[in-house]
């Protein structure tokens, strides 16, 4: 059986337990979105519900709800903050995430509370590669056909 | 692990919601053992999934009439009718060594074999049939959901038919036909059964209860103790229902992501056929099949349960209908395949049109989440 290649670009930080992308950008203020694993296993999503701008949001915690293809579900904040900006296009489509997770696809940007202090868990740069192997093999083993 | 038994029944809607929601996120940060939650809803209630438009799926004046109580669910997919005779499943487990999406693949499956091991042992053939049904033959006998509090907590539920008021049930839920005769009704009782029709027996809902108890005894290896809410638990599900269920900014929410419909009736060398089909952003909702071929009921069933949230691609749908035709060979012989896709992809293609204009419309009355409202 051939296995499935995931896109994870190099640039970006990866939130190992919620499967979310980050992008850093200035100002300490990040956009995220959800990686090419986690996508793979929620299915394609029907539905998005994302907190307003303005809100707080705190690491670990529900910034909104989906549902896919195969659940019903919280997206987690991978930082604290506030939201400055969620991605309208796709709540009225979600179907632009499974499309172009990394582009089109974000999903919300947050003025981060504490970059360098919650940063530090995030998986970047050389850790990345192992990561994803080590994921695909774990996610084999309980019967994902990657 | 041992895991708590709550067996509770003639619940309100707003309450039986709010103690799965409140219990998952308690076993989820740890301040509850894992708990089964075998219950009835007082009759009657409708239940629309986590984001779906009450509006669209019930027929809520019908329901205000007769005393039916509306509300929504936490975990996804299409409105369910509950009461005495329909036994809700509720599994609290915890989530959070996992991670959060990884095993959403594996878990309807295995949260599902307790029931399926319960309902074997009353003499019914039950299956899991891919993403969210538990089937007999082809024919619906459980939904399933599941939905992951913030804590880590999974809810798997399920509702199973230990029998059901077809009837009535049509008239609570908004549905594709234009109008509900005897045919409708007959229709309906061809797509899904009961356990009382398939174990041949007048079971009760409590024999039903025992035996998908047992099953999950048996299933995940645990012992189980019955028991009742703690009343420190009681006064926050209490808490719950007034802050999330009993609010009209919960129920009557509406989602950006509109439902849009479309038909396609065609004429094959073997009768009429007529599709309806329910997209919900790029998922196949509900697709509804009828015509004057002949073809077996069962596989029919089975047909429309497979494109329930099916991917609204041709390719997919097309390698969907390659396995169920070579798995219904005989059954489906006179319903061309080639005709049958061409009518989903055309129904599909409508329903993307109008979804196209429903998109250029305001959503007026959009609840955004926020608040108390867990979201």
């Amino acid at each position: 059986m051939s296995r499935k290649e995931f896109l994870f670009p190099e640039e970006l930080f990866y939130e190992k337990n919620s499967h979310m992308w980050i992008k850093k950008e200035d100002d300490d203020i990040i956009v995220t979105g959800i990686d090419a694993i986690g996508l793979d296993n929620l299915g394609d999503l029907a539905y998005i519900t994302l907190r307003p701008a303005g809100t707080r949001v705190k690491k670990g915690e529900s910034m909104g709800t989906l549902e896919a293809a195969k659940m019903t579900g919280d997206v987690f904040a991978p930082v604290s903050g506030t939201v400055v900006a969620v991605n309208e296009a796709c709540v009225q489509n979600p179907g632009i995430v499974n499309d172009d997770t990394y582009g089109r696809g974000w999903l919300i940007s947050i003025k981060a509370d504490d970059w360098p202090g919650e940063s530090v868990d995030f998986v970047s740069g050389e850790a990345l590669k192992p990561w994803v192997e080590a994921e695909i093999k774990r996610l084999e083993s309980q019967g994902f056909d990657a | 692990m041992s895991w708590r038994l709550i067996c509770d029944d003639g619940v309100g809607a707003a309450f039986g919601l709010a103690a799965d929601d409140y219990m998952a996120g308690a076993v989820g940060r740890g301040e509850s053992d894992p708990l089964l939650r075998l219950y009835t809803y007082r009759d009657h209630c409708a239940l629309a999934g986590r984001f779906q438009d009450v509006e669209n799926e019930i027929h809520l004046d019908f329901c205000r009439g007769h005393g039916i109580a509306v509300n929504r669910r936490p975990t996804g997919g299409g409105t369910i009718f509950m009461g005495r005779n329909q036994l809700g499943v509720a599994l609290c487990i915890p989530g959070k060594k996992e991670d959060t999406y990884g095993r959403a693949r594996e878990v309807m499956g295995r949260f599902s074999e307790g029931i399926i091991r319960g309902l074997q042992s009353l003499g019914v053939r039950a299956r899991f049939r891919r993403k969210n049904d538990i089937e007999v033959e082809g024919r619906k006998i459980a939904g399933l959901g599941i939905f992951r509090d913030s804590s880590g907590g999974l809810l798997f539920h399920s509702s199973i038919l230990v029998d059901m008021d077809i009837a009535l049930m049509l008239k609570v839920l908004n549905t594709p036909f234009e109008k509900i005769s005897d045919k409708e009704i007959a229709t309906v009782d061809q797509r899904i059964t009961t356990v009382r029709r398939e174990s041949g027996r007048a079971l009760s809902t409590d024999q039903v209860r025992q035996a998908v108890a047992t099953g999950y005894k048996e299933v995940f290896n645990t012992s189980l103790t019955e028991g009742y809410f703690s009343t420190r638990e009681l006064e926050r599900i209490a808490l719950r229902q007034q802050e999330k269920y009993e609010r009209p900014e919960w129920i009557y929410q509406t989602s950006r992501v509109k439902d849009a419909e479309g038909m396609c009736r065609i004429k094959t060398e073997k009768g009429l056929l007529e599709v309806r089909l329910t997209l919900a952003g790029r998922q196949i909702k509900a697709l509804f099949i009828r015509g004057d071929f002949f073809a077996s009921e069962t596989a029919i069933a089975d047909v429309e349960g497979h494109f329930r949230w099916h991917a609204a691609h041709k390719e997919k749908i097309e390698e969907t209908l390659n396995q169920l035709y070579h798995k219904h060979n005989e059954a489906l012989s006179s319903l061309p395949q080639q005709s049958l896709l061409q009518a989903i992809v055309q129904a599909l293609s409508r329903a993307r049109v109008v979804e196209k204009k429903l998109s250029l419309e305001p959503y007026g009355c959009f609840v955004s989440p926020g608040g108390n409202l867990h979201a």
